[in-house]
């Protein structure tokens, strides 16, 4: 597949924004001069009827200079057949560096997913704080969720974390919510919102959020 | 108000509830006591519809209908309320959230209108009030870093905002000291009318001093092997349970 692809620098102490909701395929690669920010949200909230929805969204970051901040959420809903792959990879060439990544995605009937994510620091890139998260809940045995983290660091004196887990609704919270009175149906509604609550919020327009919100209320069956 | 007949269950293919006969009236409130494992928690699951005990045998009458046919959510909207032994906590899904959810499902089984935003909020005052639940506690999400006391005081809040027909009380006293007991045992008492009815799964002998009840069962292998008054409490207090080995 022929890719879109989308390069740019960040001017020195500039910030910029990325928000990538149900783009088609893409390719970016953005490289961070001194003390830049970037904040990268990447969303798949197909509707449920649109059954051919796949998309491959590739994201690379460098750290070309001491100080750049990147923070990078990605969250997905899907349904039926749709697919969603993400693949980040954060290049901290430089120290003085933080990079953040939380990965969020719902998938239900026979979706598929994947996040394969990079993280890289080179030898003489000290004190870089460099985290990714990726959680996932699949809500039918038929979905299918791939993740493959990718950590090479080459330096000494970083913090680094990485953590990846997939796994299925809480039934005993599911169970305790009926007890007072929840139907199941709002019970799992209530549980995805709070599963994809901490994305939700870093999303700078609050209008958005509730509108996000509603779609994903309205989709989750 | 509640008829248990020859009631068997199991779990993961384990027989727990042998034959369990229990009838309760409006108005009354029965303790169950036991050794540990003796099935009382069984017995709320399975009142309650948790999915993972299988009725093998027996009925369950709730009010004139059959309560074993009904979604667990059904139950909790007829009027049947669980204060759980182990209260789950709900990250990311906040107290108001969760409440309000739960009182207009119910309030819409019922054929009520929903609550507006304010007279939701009022009734939250009233209750807390009544069973004296921390501010800060309703601000956060449901149950997450509450203590034990705090959680067991949040089910009774719960309970005070549900306003159900029966209450089962799951050993809601274990892990309170005395003031926290005393509170909620206050909060059980005001909210007991002639029409609503009690089960109160405990140990001690202490909770029945500020909820007293009317009958007394010990539950024991699966099923009812001794019913008293409230006296029989002191005497297992005493004696202790060896009298089922006799
Ligand atoms: N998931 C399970 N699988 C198998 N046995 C279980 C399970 N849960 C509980 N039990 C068993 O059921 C019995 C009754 O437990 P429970 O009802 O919790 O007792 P109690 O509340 O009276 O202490 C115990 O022997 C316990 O080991
Ligand atoms: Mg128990």
């Amino acid at each position: 597949m022929l890719n879109n692809s989308i390069q740019y620098t960040i001017p020195a102490g500039e910030k910029r924004e990325l928000l990538l909701i149900n783009e088609p395929s893409i390719n970016y690669h953005i490289v961070q001069e001194e003390g830049s920010s970037l904040l990268v949200h990447v969303i798949a909230l197909p509707n449920p009827k649109e059954q051919d929805y796949a998309q491959h969204t590739t994201i690379t970051v460098e750290h070309n200079a001491a100080n750049c901040r990147t923070e990078i959420y990605g969250l997905a809903l899907l349904h039926g057949n749709q697919q969603h792959h993400l693949t980040t990879s954060v290049l901290h060439n430089v120290g003085e560096g933080y990079s953040s990544q939380l990965i969020k995605f719902v998938l239900d009937d026979a979706s598929k997913a994947s996040f394969k994510g990079e993280l890289k620091i080179l030898p003489d890139a000290q004190h870089v704080e460099a985290y990714q998260t990726n959680r996932n809940i699949l809500l039918s045995r038929q979905a299918d969720m791939v993740t493959e983290p990718q950590l090479e660091i080459y330096a000494d004196d970083v913090k680094a974390s990485h953590g990846a887990t997939t796994g299925q609704l809480d039934e005993s919270a599911l169970f305790y919510m009926q007890q007072r009175c929840i139907g199941r149906e709002s019970a799992r509604k209530l549980l995805l919102c709070a599963f994809f609550d901490d994305v939700m919020r870093t999303l700078p327009d609050e209008q958005m959020q509730e509108n996000l919100l509603d779609k994903i209320n309205e989709y989750i069956g | 108000m509640l008829e248990i007949k020859n009631l068997h269950a199991t779990i993961a293919g384990k027989e727990i509830l042998k034959g369990l006969n229990l009838t309760i009236n409006e108005g009354e409130v029965h303790a169950i006591m036991g050794p540990n494992g003796a099935g009382k928690s069984t017995l709320s699951n399975v009142l309650t519809g948790h999915p993972a005990y299988t009725v093998t045998a027996g009925e369950v009458i709730f009010r004139g209908k059959n309560l074993l046919e009904m979604s667990p959510e059904e139950r909790a909207r007829e009027g049947v309320f669980l204060s759980f032994q182990y209260p789950v906590e709900i990250p990311g899904v906040s107290m108001v959230n969760f409440m309000r959810t739960a009182v207009n499902e119910k309030r819409q089984h019922e054929g009520k209108p929903a609550l507006s935003a304010t007279e939701f909020l009022k009734l939250m005052r009233e209750k807390k009030s009544l069973v004296g639940m921390d501010n800060k506690l309703t601000k956060r999400s449901v149950n997450e870093g509450f203590s034990g006391g705090e959680k067991k005081r949040n089910e009774i809040f719960q309970m005070a905002m549900l306003e159900p027909c029966l209450s089962i009380l799951d050993e809601t006293d274990s892990g309170l000291d005395i003031d926290a007991l005393r509170i909620v045992a206050e909060g059980v008492n005001a909210l007991k009318t002639p029409h609503t009815a009690s089960i109160v799964i405990t140990h001690y002998q202490r909770l029945l001093d500020y909820i007293v009840p009317d009958f007394v069962h010990v539950l024991a292998d699966g099923k009812i092997v001794r019913t008293g008054g409230k006296e029989l409490a002191l005497e297992l207090e005493e004696k202790g349970y060896a009298f089922l080995n006799e």
